[in-house]
């Protein structure tokens, strides 16, 4: 276990390396920080200035290696915009992005689960083809429109929440929803066909010929061995929220975490910041999915230690 | 508890009685009958076999008892009377199954829960099916354990079932089904897929534990060589049907239905000098096709008109012996 736990680590490590040298790749090579976050009028004596101050002008290897050994110690380079360290200004931020993760992946589990055992339990009958609706629904419904409209619904109508910035727990409501309910979605649907597919398996026929109930059946026998399938696709979910969903959800929310910080970066043209922030969430990618490969390990004794 | 008889004769007391079970399978082409209009009856201390082959309704047959039919399939008529109780009852079934009677099936690869342990399996099943507490599950666990032939009963309960052997698993799901005691156990194809010496290891086994506890045995199997092993008394299905019950002696000295002997005459035997096997000819009945008379027609050396228009009814020929074939008119009383 250790030594299995040891190679996820290097490995993810490795896969860490490669994303963020390819964002240096894209930063450095495809386009040019100094002219980016120039005016479109800037001579090219300016350009050139701009270069030699932010040590543009010098080789490339050089760069590179300043880069990664900066990525090192945390160092991400320095933001134009801001003029403050970049990963200070991401990191500040990150803790406002993973609540709102959290509270995501707390909607889609709580939901998903329950809502895919109680659709299998109810197989071709109308719990089941309602899940499918509200399945179908989340899925289809882009999340910017279904955090507009729980804006709409909850915030300005009825006013029981705030309409934006993350106040306490009441704030991180909505945020949630909007990003949590497509991911339990597909979730439900996918937790409802394995539990349909297990239910027909000769280990379940046994337990409900030795007398157990079709609910304990469903969540004692049957969930279990789905659940290795069920956590690898929260991981799925998980890294859709990091890389697409927050970003959108805290601009529609006003919600201060990395995913907004990221398209102010971009509206002011400083790619310092922009990579920084691709490297943080890159990683908490790698992160995910190193937790979803435990996880899987701990429910099932069967996952390859190699 | 009177001793055992071996010869399953004597004074039995009547447990289970299936009457006219039927049991459909809607498909694109009409409802399928998995079992049509079986009747079987199971005494105290009884080994008994049902015999057919794969496709003949006998699985079906086996989770039926147990009021059990998997989806998409339904009992559409007849009856199964446990003690006299209506097992198809939910209630009732819900306090029998498991308890008074157990099954075992044929895959003990796959009949095991993957994820849990052997001891979680056989604690789930005392503490929630049988009633026992504390102290006293592992150590009926370790005496189920052993009962069933495992070395090492305390390793073996942190074991999964991967981690064991195909007769390992079965000797494991024989202790899982006999945790609450049960009455009757069926036996579904127990020894399908396991090495010979393995296979004959299980029956002894079961033999033996039926035996020693009083337990009755249906033994479900396409196997002839296990019936002719295991049981006091068999009972040949075909398409869903019983064409021929009888003592295992008779059975084997002298079957009745043109199909019992052909399935007899399609099995080597080590005590008779024959160069040659013979099979059945044809094929088994696709049973969306639905023959209104006799389903073993098509195949059958001997059929008249008569067959063709309806199936025969199953009659006494003599005692304890029963064929469901016009070529052998019983006692037309």
């Amino acid at each position: 276990m250790l030594r299995w736990l040891a190679k996820r680590i290097i490995a993810a490590a490795l896969v860490v390396f490669v994303v963020t040298s390819l964002v240096f790749v894209v930063t450095h090579i495809f386009t040019d920080p100094a002219t980016v976050s120039l005016p479109l009028e800037a001579t090219e004596e300016h350009r050139a200035q701009r270069r030699a101050a932010l040590g543009l002008d010098r080789p490339l290897s050089t760069q590179y290696w300043d880069f990664v050994s900066g990525l090192v110690v945390g160092d991400l380079g320095e933001s134009f915009w801001q003029s403050q360290p970049a990963s200070k200004l991401v990191l500040e931020r990150l803790p406002a992005t993973l609540k709102l993760v959290a509270g995501a992946t707390v909607v889609t589990v709580l939901l998903a689960a329950p809502l895919g055992m109680l659709a299998a339990w109810w197989e071709r009958r109308f719990a089941d083809h309602a899940v499918l609706g509200f399945s179908m629904a989340a899925i289809s419904a882009p999340p910017f429109w279904i955090g507009y409209l729980l804006i709409i619904v909850f915030a300005v109508q009825l006013g029981w929440v705030p309409t934006f910035g993350s106040a306490g727990f009441v704030s991180l409501i909505l945020p949630s929803l909007a990003i949590g309910l497509a991911s339990a979605g597909r979730l439900s649907q996918m937790t409802r066909r394995g539990i349909v597919e297990e239910l027909r398996k000769p280990y379940a026929v046994t337990a409900l010929s030795r007398g157990f109930s079709r609910s304990y059946t469903i969540v004692h026998h049957t969930f279990r061995n789905v659940a290795s399938g069920f956590v690898t696709m929260t991981g799925w979910e998980l890294t859709r929220m990091f890389t697409g969903y927050t970003v959108v959800i805290e601009v529609v929310f006003a919600w201060p975490g990395v995913g907004r910080l990221a398209i102010h970066a971009i509206e002011n043209r400083d790619l310092i910041l922009v990579q920084a922030a691709v490297v943080v969430l890159a990683t908490l990618v790698v992160v995910t999915n190193l937790l979803v490969d435990i996880a899987r390990r701990m429910i099932d004794p069967r996952v390859d230690l190699a | 508890m009177s001793s055992t008889n071996s010869n399953g004769e004597a004074r039995q007391e009547r447990l289970l009685e299936i009457k006219d079970l039927t049991v459909g399978f809607p498909t694109r082409d009409g409802v399928v009958l998995g079992v049509d209009g079986l009747t079987l009856n199971v005494g105290s201390h009884e080994r008994l076999g049902v015999v057919g082959e794969s496709g003949s309704g006998k699985s079906v047959m086996g989770l039926a008892i147990l009021g059990m039919v998997l989806p998409p399939g339904r009992i559409m008529g007849g009856s199964v009377k446990w003690r006299g109780e209506n097992v198809l009852d939910e209630t009732v079934a819900n306090r029998v199954r498991g308890r008074e009677i157990a099954m075992i099936f044929q895959d003990p690869m796959v009949s095991l829960n993957p994820l849990k342990t052997v001891g979680a399996q056989l604690r789930e099943l005392l503490r929630r099916r049988a009633g026992l507490e504390g102290a006293k599950i592992r150590q009926r666990s370790l005496e189920l354990l052993e009962m069933v032939g495992i070395a090492n009963p305390q390793d073996r309960l942190k074991s999964y079932a991967f981690e064991l052997s195909g007769g390992m698993r079965q000797r494991v799901m024989i202790a899982t089904a006999l945790a609450c005691e049960p009455t009757l156990l069926i036996a579904d194809e127990p020894t399908t897929g396991l090495d010979v010496t393995i296979q004959d290891q299980i029956l002894t086994l079961l033999h033996d534990l039926s035996t020693e506890l009083g337990v009755s045995v249906l033994m479900i199997t396409h196997d002839l060589g296990v019936v002719a092993q295991f049981c006091d008394r068999v009972q040949v299905m075909y398409a869903g049907r019983i064409v021929e019950r009888a003592p295992i002696a008779e059975m084997f000295a002298d079957p009745q239905h043109p199909y019992s002997l052909g399935l007899l005459q399609s099995v080597p035997r080590v005590d008779r000098d024959e160069s040659e096997l013979s099979g059945i000819p044809g094929e088994p009945l696709d049973r969306a096709q639905f023959p209104p008379g006799c389903a073993f027609e098509p195949r059958c050396g001997e059929s008249h008109d008569v067959c063709r228009q309806s199936a025969p009814p199953l009659v006494k020929i003599a005692e304890r012996r029963w064929v469901a074939c016009y070529n052998r008119p019983g006692d037309q009383s």
